[in-house]
């Protein structure tokens, strides 16, 4: 059944790729113009799509709810330290998601955390001292 | 461009930490709006670095690279939340102009100050050594007579500056129908000249600085240089002008600043940079990067690139680039 | 023989005590640099560019440090894409294949020595076809135009259908879905924005690192959580530190073939060290995967792509010099390196400056020399990486990927990109698809279209052109006999299935 889903949106977002790319209008001087490779490669992944929707191939075993949970809160993590990196400043974003990231893949708190307190720091000095790559100490929040 | 990138980062990180040693302190920031790397991160790290040099700011110049869309989301930025800015200079060049002219940028090409132009690359026309075209009156004849018999080719796209300017050539030289004119996009002048080489194509156009070597080897010929003076390097290649066609096709390299900053600090730049212009480390810097230095600055400036701005849109409306 | 003494005078030069410790420094702290997911050779070679300024070393010796700690963070991105599924940069994705179920099943150090000799055995082969070929094979890339190009794309995505995943529809979509996303951004040729739903975010594309850490990094992340319930945070087994020597000898023909193909996949400009360990991977398990054991963990899919990553790199140092092309990220990077030391590669540089070429080719062999004797007697170290427990491990992993892609682009949209890049590979990773069809439609993708919309407008709509050139066809033909190869071998292997089963 997973499979089928997957193909039915492989499919829609091949047919929507298709469609857009119907669009695209060669230019002058550009004889095949920008739209037709587009097609050449959006029509062939559509057929392939619906071959799996009809005929599928494959089992796929979804994990159990509480690992579900843990995978979004992983995601959470993730998008929030992108979110809170400007924000925050490099260090701190740095340590919520060593220690976050740690505590969701199983590794007791206390550890995570002391993990992220040593590491966020060490990471800065590496970039922003021994490598050159400028990162900002504090946030905006900060001033 | 994709594959200069990394060739980019190199230089440009590079360049950074030689800068990062020095004091931290800022009082001006220059946005490359590219990767590092290739013109405007050059344009940038040097202008910064020999502002420095000549005292002309307080410590070191801040350069920051903000790629995206060829210049688009720095102009966004500028233009939207550092109108007002003195401190903030951003490099630009021909080619973010040509995207103006045909729309690709989110604001219109008031909506910054233009400070000034420092170097050019120069644009010339090749053919091939054993190509039958032996001057550019020949191939300006063919252009016009029979356009749909040779195969043209640059390092930009359709509607890009190699193809516009040799446009401007075939114009000039009486060819009306612009369409009909084949044109071939490769990644670089290099790519365009090797591809020449191997028979593929049978004229290039495109910046002088890139290609240079294979005209000391003898493997292509250089028709035309489009500048209003022969190329110091290159004495005996005429330029369109002496040649009948008055066609010029600079890549310039300049800067520009907030729309909203002040007539007196406009002015403070234009003449720091012009002091920058006519020092030594400039000069040299220029030479050794494949430039000409040329000075246009302020008001003449900001004239030239409107009407610069205006010569493209014409062109681009007329070949279909835009409506 | 004129060029044989040049190249011995390249390494008179090159051996001196200074040089000898530069060469050491260098593939050492290369090592670890490529280690780190989302830092490779471009970032190793920029942070050490200045320190070359710094102490004032010659061209020679610089080149030599320069090349050490490029070939040095190739090596290091082997190492995460065996340890850690990670591929360090774009032509460490086929590592991935086989390296990493090696790692699993407790085979870790092997690989790594065999990604080792492979690689110094390829640049071997690479070396000896600089000396021999190069001015001619320089001349012979000129001839190959677009429309060879793109028989040659052609070519490569054949190949790639063979290389993984049990039903070859998938790997397919795999590779049309990387194709789809190469076509995001401002079209170069016309210059209009294609996908971008007027972010101008996206106007330059996808890039290809953002997408490979996401990818790869990211979704090992999310696998990581779901196992997590059945086998809790247990460190992979590890069953020995030193390799298996006989082990590496059997890889032998696997390293020689991988050579040869990467070698001549790298003399073409634009085709580059990623096609050449793709070649080598897909031909060699065409070759010799009788017992379906590729992407299983056979050393031999680590010996050949590996093998064809450094020769397709010695190779592709022709176009480089000789003309000034850098037609991949990797020449990209010794073209920088290049220019940075004054030197302007192009048609005149083996006259004017053969002791500089001569001093590259033999400190790039140097540093291979340096990497084997360096990184064999410490694989054991970096094997111990798989004994840190998962719960430490992956979170420093995702910390250094997504610092080492903002140190870089100063752009939070990227950040978000590979959370994106993350959620779709983890996706894709359950439904059996493999992502490597998928990286590399995303890396060629981009030149395959390009070269097709080239040749076409050099001819003026007419499609004859691309079978026009000798090459071409010469191509097509070689892509044929593949596909029939292919399909043979695929009907004769379920034939075999079908006698055991009514057998038994």
């Amino acid at each position: 059944m997973t499979v089928r889903l997957a193909g039915v949106a492989i499919f829609m977002i091949a047919a929507l790729y298709t469609w857009y790319g119907r669009d695209y209008t060669a230019s002058f001087g550009d004889v095949l113009g920008p739209s037709v490779f587009p097609m050449i490669v959006g029509i062939p992944a559509m057929i392939l799509a619906a071959s799996l929707v009809v005929f599928p191939s494959g089992q796929v075993s979804w994990p159990p709810r509480d690992h579900m949970l843990r995978q979004v809160a992983a995601l959470a993590i993730l998008a929030g330290y992108a979110w809170l990196l400007l924000p925050l400043g490099f260090p701190l974003a740095t340590f919520g998601l060593i220690a976050g990231l740690g505590i969701v893949l199983g590794g007791a708190p206390l550890k995570a955390v002391a993990l992220g307190a040593v590491l966020a720091p060490g990471l800065w000095a590496l970039f922003d001292q021994v490598l050159g790559l400028p990162l900002a100490v504090l946030g905006r929040w900060f001033g | 461009m994709k594959i200069l990138a990394p060739t980019s980062a190199v230089f440009g990180m590079a360049m950074a930490l030689g800068l990062s040693a020095g004091a931290p302190a800022s009082a001006a920031e220059c946005i490359a709006p590219s990767n590092p790397g290739g013109g405007w991160d050059f344009t940038c790290r040097t202008i910064g670095r020999i502002l420095t040099e000549l005292d002309l700011v307080d410590g070191n110049v801040q350069v920051t690279n903000m790629p995206g869309g060829v210049g688009a989301v720095t102009y966004a930025m500028v233009v939207n939340e550092r109108p007002d800015d003195p401190e903030l200079i951003v490099a630009t060049s021909t080619v973010g102009i040509t995207q103006i002219a045909q729309g690709r940028y989110p604001a219109p090409v008031d909506a910054v100050r233009y400070l000034a132009m420092l170097g050019a690359d120069v644009g010339v026309i090749a053919v091939d050594d054993d190509s039958p075209i032996q001057s550019l009156d020949e191939l300006t004849e063919i252009m016009a007579n029979d356009p749909g018999s040779i195969v043209t080719a640059g390092s930009s796209g359709a509607g890009g500056w190699d193809h516009i300017r040799l446009l401007m050539v075939a114009r000039e030289g009486g060819l009306n129908t612009l369409g009909d004119l084949r044109w071939v996009q490769f990644d670089g002048g290099t790519d365009a000249v090797t591809q020449m080489m191997g028979g593929q194509i049978d004229v290039v156009s495109t910046d002088m600085g890139e290609i240079a070597g294979f005209v000391d080897s003898g493997d292509i010929r250089i028709l035309a240089a489009l500048s209003d003076e022969p190329i110091p390097a290159f004495p005996d290649i005429p330029t369109a002008q002496s040649q009948g066609i008055d066609v010029t096709g600079y890549n310039w390299r300049g800067l520009y600043t907030g729309g909203e900053v002040s007539d007196a600090e406009y002015d403070q730049w234009v003449s720091d940079l012009e002091t920058l212009y006519n020092s030594e480390n400039w000069q040299t810097a220029a030479v050794e990067f494949g430039l000409v230095p040329i000075w246009r600055g302020g008001a003449d400036f900001e004239a030239y690139v409107r009407e610069q701005e205006k010569v493209m849109a014409d062109i681009s409306r007329d070949i279909g680039v835009i409506e | 023989m004129e060029t044989f003494s040049l190249l011995a005078q390249g390494f008179a030069v090159a051996l001196t005590p200074l040089n000898i410790a530069l060469l050491l420094l260098g593939c050492f702290s290369g090592t670890l640099i490529g280690a780190l997911p989302g830092l490779g050779p471009v970032n190793g070679v920029a942070i050490l560019i200045p320190l070359t300024f710094a102490f004032g070393f010659d061209a020679t010796s610089s080149l030599i440090l320069l090349s050490a700690v490029y070939f040095g963070c190739m090596y290091g991105g082997r190492i995460s894409s065996i340890l850690l599924n990670i591929p360090g940069d774009e032509p460490a994705v086929m590592t991935t294949l086989d390296g990493y179920p090696m790692a699993q099943q407790g085979r870790a150090a092997d690989a790594l020595a065999i990604s080792g000799v492979a690689s110094f055995f390829g640049a071997t082969v690479a070396v000896i076809g600089l000396t021999l070929f190069a001015p001619m094979l320089a001349r012979m890339a000129i001839y190959f135009g677009p429309a060879d190009y793109f028989a040659l794309y052609i070519l490569a995505f054949v190949t790639i259908g063979g290389i993984a995943g049990v039903d070859p529809r998938k790997t397919l979509l795999s590779a049309l879905i990387g194709l789809m996303i190469a076509t995001a951004g401002l079209d170069p040729i016309s210059g209009i924005p294609r996908y971008t739903f007027d972010n101008y975010h996206l106007y330059d594309g996808v890039d290809a690192i953002v997408a490979l850490v996401g990818l790869f990094a990211i979704s090992e992340i999310l696998m990581l959580l779901e196992k997590a319930a059945r086998d809790r945070a247990a460190p992979i087994g590890l069953d020995s530190w030193l390799p298996d020597f006989r082990q590496i000898w059997k890889t032998r023909w696997a390293v020689l073939r991988g050579s040869v193909v990467g070698f001549v996949a790298g003399v073409l400009p634009g085709a580059g060290a990623s096609l050449g360990s793709v070649m080598s991977y897909s031909m060699e398990k065409q070759a010799s995967d009788k017992h379906g054991t590729f992407g299983k963990g056979d050393p031999r899919g680590v010996a050949a792509p590996e093998a064809g990553n450094n020769a397709a790199s010695g190779g592709a140092l022709i176009p480089m010099l000789s003309l000034g092309v850098p037609g991949s990220g990797t020449t990209a990077v010794m073209l920088a390196m290049l220019i940075s030391l004054n030197v302007q590669p192009g048609p005149l540089l083996f006259e004017r400056q053969p002791d500089l070429v001569w001093g590259l080719v033999a400190s790039l062999y140097l540093g291979n020399v340096a990497l084997l004797i360096l990184n064999l007697p410490m694989i054991g170290l970096f094997s111990r990486l798989m004994m840190v427990p998962t719960w430490a491990l992956m979170p420093i992993v995702a910390a250094v990927s997504f610092v080492g892609v903002f140190s870089i682009s100063n752009s939070v949209f990227d950040l978000e990109l590979m959370i994106i890049f993350g959620v779709l590979g983890y996706l894709l990773r359950k439904l059996d698809v493999s992502l490597v069809p998928l990286v590399l439609g995303l890396l060629l993708g981009g030149d395959m279209e390009r070269n097709l919309r080239r040749a076409m407008s050099i001819s003026d709509g007419d499609w004859g052109v691309l079978m026009a050139s000798p090459i071409s066809v010469t191509l097509y033909v070689l892509t044929t006999a593949f596909l029939g190869l292919s399909v043979w071998l695929a009907l004769r292997d379920r034939k075999r299935q079908q006698a055991r089963v009514t057998e038994g």
